[in-house]
């Protein structure tokens, strides 16, 4: 069994933390062939087996360095392929995707529906397309493989303030799904979308969190170095509280992940409302490592921006923050209710 | 057994004993003061005749000798069956114990740890009326005359210190030096002749805390505890032996005490609020926050990875969230708690929101500030330079 430690040794030292958005490419190919891809599936799919808090310990060593590989779509749509009953050469589908051939995905947004067996959608939310042969699609009652090349499928890249990330936009145009492609009908395929919307908010929670780590150590790094009336800004009590606050709502929404990651019993809603609190502290972290590098931190050339640009997108990504915060408050009324 | 089925074993003995001598009816029974005290004393004794009341104490103690996995699941069920709190045994169990047990003398432990399961109680006279976040600088003097010390000076914040036989007593033996090293510990019998305790009342009606004035009070020499001046280390080596469990158990509570919010939500006709409901939502996700932090901070002291300035972090997200939690409380509530009336004493539920929003302001006050916990926080964790000592008006 893997210690969860080891994954992340491994992972730190594959990506070290001085070095922020690393090649997305060169990235990719190392992630594959550290085996990463395959962690989740079960041993007789070839994987490894491995359990929620694995792949969550990978998010968020890579929110940590602002990573640029796709390996979160990646993974989704390796659970998706893991979890179909009616793809044909399942076991050769996880082989390849584990390998390295890239099976893209929304990450929430956008539009789909399937109208007289065909579906049309815009996807507004798609990383790296151009490094993948298909697309993941999500309609009602259906999932499915799409082809990227195929016929009356677009992408188009979008322009993003966070460019730790490459976003497409992926638009189909009345396409029937090929038969051989389908992962779920019906039920099945709802439940499938909804399972992987708590996966996504999980990944998204781990991501936030490894990023706001790091944004504290560069702020507090940077008030210990930083000398104003002949002292370092980081003897003001002031600042030194506010810095105090900022590990205080990480360390917190941290313990939240590790329980909610390793709990089978959490709900869609609950990893959803984890994500967006998570979301919520990256934010506030991020808003307050700018505040307190003062000028520099409007610049491009410190790294201050790139937290915070990667931070509100995650908080836009997988799902509003007020409807998480809406659907918890839903989901409490109900349990309490039924207790 | 594996550890794990000695546990399980251990939850059910505790549940089925609590089944049959749960106190019930006890919030009607703590209207007053007076009588939450009573309350309290009935419970102590039975958890102590059930062996329940002192997991935590060495293993010679009937009921003594409990890992903090057993603790743990000793005040898990406590909170789970609605349980009175241990309030008025919490000094004697926690800080007396401690102190005694690990600092004081053969005949202070034969003397006094006994008494504190038949009842004897404890309060704490730490901070002053000038020493409170800085309690290093506290001036209630003690100079030895003979074979005893006379202390004059005056103590305050002293939790219950009305009902206290005893107190455990920090003053000052002498002004030489840095502040710390001329502080010295006692034990005070609070019968002795010149205190006088003289309770706080507070902004929600209680009297939790206490004055202690002490005019020419003799304690003995027998009862210093540790080397003249060594009274500082004393109090840091025990003063936060219990802050885990206690605010792991509080978390609990206050996250079984969600349905009295979803109650006024369902009064107050608010349920299709989007607004209110996105409210409640991020409460529940931040009480469920504070229990899994509580829960990590344990569980890392249990596998010996705690981190300096973790216990803080602990205890501003747990009061954090209960001032959100009460907070929340009273404005959907709505006028129906600006009414006074009958309140339940020494409880997170009080049974009026108005009670409970400003009860909520002890945990960031009491027991280090939430500001000397951002200190702690920002200086040992964040490793963060402290400011200049010196400084003169």
């Amino acid at each position: 069994m893997i210690e969860l430690s080891e994954l992340r040794d491994a992972a730190q030292k594959a990506f070290p933390a001085d070095q922020l958005v690393p090649d997305r490419d060169k990235s990719w190919e190392l992630m594959a062939e550290m085996g990463w891809l395959m962690m989740r599936p079960p041993e007789e799919l070839g994987g490894l087996g491995l359990g929620r808090d694995a792949s969550t310990m990978i998010h968020f060593e890579l929110g940590r360095v602002l990573s640029s590989a796709p390996v979160l779509p990646a993974m989704l749509a390796i659970e998706a392929i893991a979890a179909s009953d009616c793809l044909a050469d399942k076991e050769d589908w996880i082989e390849r995707a584990c390998t390295g051939e890239l099976i893209t995905t929304s990450l929430g947004g956008g539009s789909a529906q399937l109208e007289g067996g065909a579906i049309s959608a815009k996807l507004p939310n798609v990383p790296d397309a151009d490094l993948a042969g298909h697309v993941l699609v999500f309609v009602p009652g259906l999932v499915a493989l799409v082809p990227l090349d195929a016929q009356h499928v677009e992408s188009c890249e979008l322009e993003m303030w966070d460019c730790s990330r490459r976003l497409f936009e992926v638009t189909l145009d009345a396409v029937t799904p090929d038969e051989t492609l389908v992962i779920a009908r019906g039920d099945a395929a709802d439940a499938l979308a909804d399972r992987l919307l708590g996966e996504l908010s999980l990944a998204l929670a781990a991501d936030c969190l490894g990023g706001a780590n790091a944004a504290i150590e560069l702020t507090v790094e940077f008030l210990k170095m930083r000398k104003q009336f002949d002292r370092p800004l980081a003897m003001f009590q002031v600042l030194k509280h506010r810095c105090a606050d900022l590990k205080t709502q990480v360390v917190s929404a941290e313990a939240l992940l590790w329980s909610r990651a390793g709990n089978a019993d959490a709900t869609t809603t609950d990893l959803g409302a984890l994500k967006t609190l998570a979301a919520e502290v990256y934010q506030f972290v991020t808003e307050e490592a700018i505040q307190m590098h003062g000028g520099i931190g409007l610049t491009d050339e410190h790294q201050c921006h790139l937290f915070m640009k990667r931070a509100m997108l995650n908080l836009a990504m997988g799902g509003m923050p007020d409807e998480w915060h809406e659907a918890a408050g839903r989901q409490a009324l109900v349990d309490i209710a039924s207790a | 057994m594996s550890e794990q089925t000695d546990l399980e074993a251990l939850r059910a003995e505790v549940r089925s004993w609590l089944a049959e001598n749960k106190p019930a009816g006890w919030r009607d029974l703590s209207r007053t003061q007076d009588d939450f005290v009573k309350t309290q004393r009935d419970w102590f004794a039975k958890l102590v005749k059930a062996g329940f009341a002192i997991p935590h104490w060495t293993a010679e103690w009937p009921g003594g000798g409990r890992g903090l996995a057993e603790q743990k699941v000793i005040y898990e069920e406590l909170a789970e069956a609605d349980c009175p709190r241990l309030l008025l045994s919490f000094a004697s169990t926690y800080h007396a114990f401690a102190t005694i047990n690990e600092c004081g003398t053969e005949a202070q432990k034969k003397r006094y740890l006994p008494a504190i399961l038949e009842g004897e109680t404890w309060c704490q006279g730490f901070s002053e009326p000038n020493a409170g976040s800085d309690l290093a600088s506290l001036k209630c003097k003690a100079e030895l005359k003979g074979d005893k010390y006379v202390i004059n000076g005056q103590k305050i914040w002293s939790t219950m210190a009305q009902y206290a036989d005893r107190c455990l007593l920090l003053v000052r033996t002498s002004s030489d030096g840095p502040k710390q090293a001329g502080i010295t510990y006692l034990l005070m019998d609070m019968k002795a002749p010149g205190v006088t305790v003289s309770p706080i009342n507070q902004i929600q009606g209680d009297e939790e805390f206490a004055e202690i004035f002490l005019d020419d009070v003799e304690v003995g020499v027998e009862e210093r505890v540790g080397e003249e001046g060594a009274g500082w280390a004393v109090a840091q080596a025990t003063l936060s032996s219990e802050r885990g469990l206690t605010l792991m158990e509080l978390s609990y509570r206050m996250r079984g005490a969600v349905w009295r919010i979803a109650e006024l939500i369902r009064k107050h006709q608010r349920a299709e609020d989007p607004g209110i409901l996105r409210d409640f939502g991020k409460l529940v996700t931040q009480i469920d926050s504070a229990c899994a932090i509580a829960d990590t901070f344990l569980e890392n002291r249990m596998n010996g990875i705690e981190r300096l300035g973790d216990a803080s972090i602990v205890k501003n997200t747990y009061s954090r969230a209960l001032r959100a939690y009460s907070l929340l409380g009273l404005r959907l509530g709505g006028l129906d708690e600006q009414y006074r009336g009958p309140i339940t004493f020494g409880d997170l539920n009080t049974g009026n929101w108005m009670a409970d929003f400003m009860n909520s302001y002890a945990w960031t006050i009491a027991g280090g500030s939430e500001e000397v916990q951002r200190n702690i926080i920002a200086e040992r964790m964040l490793e963060m330079p402290r400011e200049p000592k010196n400084w003169t008006f």
